[in-house]
């Protein structure tokens, strides 16, 4: 249980797909404009990974490495699919904004690596715990990023139609951080921020084990 | 031999699951996925002619292809007769105009004289705080009402853009525009021949 929650926490920090391993940039990017979007495309995210993972892991000992990877394309993109079909038939107000970043998942290398890494030489279970934890620190590192963007370049968090937070009507938002520069920008921060918090628990981390 | 057998076996199987799995879903999602649909449609046409009540989709071969062609170069999606209490009261139109993120999705309205009742955006895919100042910003939207009856490109292309959305400006111009020949070229003669 305790190895469950590690590879868990690993997804989350240490090994997080966005600010460590730099991966499934490109739809981050794109999507983080709006808070609403980065939720409910970081949930898809979470779903897709996880069941994939499971998947791939369950049938690892019968998939044959020389054609494991277009089994793990047909796989990610049915999930994938799952996941387009069910958005347009019972949230189409979310589908509509996310448009075309959903069957765009498939080809997010995060998830294939995940199958490729881990679910294929680990177990059912571990898997799971890699593939929610990964996708949890897709997830959180995409909504800050969103928040962020969406308060400081529009001067306002909007959530299906009622405002969250707004700032004071003076600040003039700069629309720099809608566009990509501005989300590489708030990215780069978010890095140096994740780097800083994981050497610190690092150094806590050791400090105890020394102690010892 | 064998060994190749096995591979071809387990892509195929992959692949046949998938494809159950799928069918399954496309079954469970497709009837509510249809009704999204319709309620999206009925919603904007409603939008775009308020005094309307009952809409009815041209499916005239001759007229389709001719308001096609005077769409071009934006794709053209459905022509509406929109009528309230058996009485015409305008038309919709339905077009796919090239935007900065893709194709929008732009339903237009227009009375029996060829004057702009309504845009409405039923899709669209710009980049949101910039390109979807089109919808948020109202004076944008309003100024197509202010068109005249039978109004030309010239007159659409008069209208003013907005600074940092320029293209998806243009794709709302764009869709206008088409509507504005649509109901020059076929819906008004059109009328004048039923």
């Amino acid at each position: 249980m305790a190895e469950w929650f590690r590879t868990f926490r690993q997804g989350i920090a240490i090994e997080n797909p966005l600010t460590v391993l730099m991966i499934g940039l490109c739809a981050t990017l794109a999507v983080s404009t709006q808070l609403k979007n980065a939720v409910f495309m970081g949930l898809a995210v979470v779903f897709v990974i996880t069941m994939s993972n499971v998947l791939v892991s369950v049938f690892r000992k019968h998939i044959p490495s020389e054609v494991r990877i277009p089994i793990f394309i047909v796989v990610i993109a049915s999930f994938v699919t799952i996941v387009d079909l069910v958005m347009k038939a019972f949230v189409p107000s979310v589908y509509q904004v996310l448009g075309i970043w959903i069957p765009l998942i498939v080809v997010n290398c995060m998830i294939l690596g995940r199958a490729e890494a881990f679910a294929y030489n680990n177990r059912p279970l571990l898997s799971i715990a890699d593939g929610m934890g990964m996708g949890t620190g897709f997830w959180l590192v995409m909504v800050i990023l969103a928040a962020i963007r969406e308060l400081f370049g529009t001067g306002k968090i909007v959530w299906f139609g009622s405002t969250l937070i707004a700032l004071p009507s003076g600040y003039e938002p700069p629309s720099l951080l809608l566009l990509f520069p501005g989300a590489f920008l708030v990215f780069g921060f978010m890095i140096a921020g994740s780097r800083w918090l994981n050497e610190r628990s690092q150094a806590r981390a050791e400090a105890r084990a020394c102690r010892r | 031999m064998l060994k190749s057998l096995r591979l071809v076996i387990a892509v195929l199987v992959a692949c046949v699951a998938a494809a159950t799995g799928l069918s399954l879903t496309y079954a469970w999602t497709a009837p509510r996925i249809a009704e999204q649909d319709r309620l999206a449609e009925e919603r904007s046409l409603q939008a775009v002619l308020p005094e309307a009540d009952d809409f009815t989709q041209i499916d005239d071969p001759a007229v389709i292809e001719a308001a096609t062609a005077a769409a071009e170069p934006t794709d053209l999606q459905g022509v509406y007769r929109a009528t309230r209490g058996g009485v015409d009261e305008g038309w919709a139109v339905k077009v796919a105009s090239r935007g900065y993120g893709g194709p929008m999705q732009l339903v237009i309205g227009l009375d029996t004289s060829g004057s702009v009742t309504g845009v409405s955006i039923l899709a669209m895919n710009e980049t949101p705080g910039l390109g979807t100042k089109v919808e948020t910003e109202e004076w944008f939207m309003a100024q197509f009402m202010d068109l005249p009856p039978g109004f030309t490109d010239t007159d659409v292309r008069a209208l003013d853009s907005i600074s940092g959305s320029t293209r998806s400006a243009h794709g709302v111009r764009n869709g206008v525009a088409a509507a504005g020949r649509i109901f020059a070229e076929v819906l008004s003669v059109m009328e004048g021949g039923s």
